[in-house]
């Protein structure tokens, strides 16, 4: 079994955060704007390396980058 | 902060009213200082009840999205408990914890509580690696276990957690290039609106449900394995999130309702100890005037 999102170099999961957020936009007006807030997310995120926090860096654009890099290699 | 400003004015608090009023009275600088000090705790409280007020709001929304969440966590567990997946202990397997706290304050012990269920993990089993979601447990752990942090994650908590979150959350920890045998997921488990505990959540490698005795029962193809892992652990992480959050915010309302108690005794004190100092001026002042009276008649 070959998943198109697979090759792409997707994970599942952010395939089901990109499926479920265009639902929530092709929704009507009003159920849109509620669904909206549940998608909204403000997380940043830094890795720690020889007990150094690096820098803080947002959630959702380095995850976009990490998925690009991924595509590459497979 | 707040808990900070609180104190200083809690020692002057006993230091005040240790003093015995006699000695020193007819001097008006303390009674104004009295004054002032009864008015700054009567604006304490004042914030003190409001974020009470506030955090009881947020608690109801929050206790639904955890019941909600709850059936979520435990439907995909009941998966991995029918399979009798058991986590792979070995020497050179890795263990990681996630810990689930949030980025604020001023809820009483929750957040230590988890620290030090951290520090106990850790002690038993030091081959591991952690996961910190929220500034607050990374503050207490990065002073001791920063060479076991890998990730942390800040923003956690503001709101009700979403699933979006969790979901991002989930799909950086299955980018960390070791190789996990065993994931934790460290959360506060919500009894009452007073008790929680800081327990853990299972999740599993793919070796780990492969392995599994009761596999055979289930349809899944090797490819689809790997999907499910990531998902099982965002249902996991978005269960132990909204848990967490709950808890947080019920121990707010109950730390923030000990302080308002706490500034209303204060004032009371204060209040009972203004008035003496006051009518002890008022009388050394009467005795001055009958004295000079008394001591020009003659």
């Amino acid at each position: 079994m070959a998943f198109a999102w697979k090759a792409s170099g997707l994970t599942y999961n952010r395939y089901l955060a990109i499926t479920a957020r265009v639902v929530r936009r092709s929704l009507k007006e009003q159920p849109r704007l509620q669904a909206e807030r549940r998608g909204e997310m403000e997380l940043r995120f830094a890795k720690w390396e020889k007990s150094k926090q690096g820098e803080n860096k947002n959630l959702a654009e380095v995850n976009s980058a990490d998925m690009a890099e991924h595509a590459g290699k497979e | 902060m707040l808990s900070r400003a609180v104190r200083p004015a809690l020692n002057a608090g006993t230091a005040v009213s240790a003093r015995p009023v006699t000695a020193n009275a007819a001097n008006y600088a303390t009674l104004r200082e009295i004054e002032q000090r009864l008015k700054s705790i009567k604006n304490i409280e004042k914030i003190t009840k409001t974020m009470k007020i506030v955090a009881s709001t947020k608690l109801t929304r929050a206790q639904r999205a955890m019941t909600e969440s709850r059936s979520y966590g435990e439907t995909s567990n009941t998966v991995f408990e029918k399979a009798e997946t058991k986590p792979i202990k070995g020497e050179d397997k890795k263990t990681l914890i996630i810990v689930a706290s949030s980025d604020k304050g001023l809820c009483g012990g929750i957040h230590s509580g988890l620290t030090r269920a951290t520090r106990r993990m850790l002690t038993e089993n030091p081959n591991s690696d952690l996961v910190i979601l929220g500034e607050k447990c990374k503050t207490q752990l990065g002073r001791t276990n920063a060479k076991h942090i890998r990730l942390s994650f800040a923003g956690v908590g503001k709101d009700v957690p979403t699933f979006a979150e969790a979901l991002a959350i989930a799909d950086q920890v299955s980018l960390l290039p070791t190789e996990y045998g065993d994931v934790q997921i460290l959360y506060n488990k919500f009894f009452n609106a007073t008790s929680y505990e800081p327990t853990p959540i299972q999740a599993f490698s793919e070796e780990a449900i492969a392995s599994s005795p009761q596999f055979a029962l289930f349809e899944i193809d090797d490819e689809v394995l790997a999907n499910l892992r990531e998902y099982a652990l965002a249902n996991s992480l978005y269960w132990a999130l909204a848990e967490g959050h709950a808890c947080e915010q019920s121990a707010r309302r109950n730390a923030m309702d000990n302080a308002s108690k706490n500034a209303s005794d204060m004032i009371n004190k204060f209040q009972i100890l203004y008035n003496r100092t006051r009518q002890a001026v008022i009388t050394g002042e009467l005795v001055e005037i009958i004295t000079g009276a008394s001591a020009s008649e003659e």
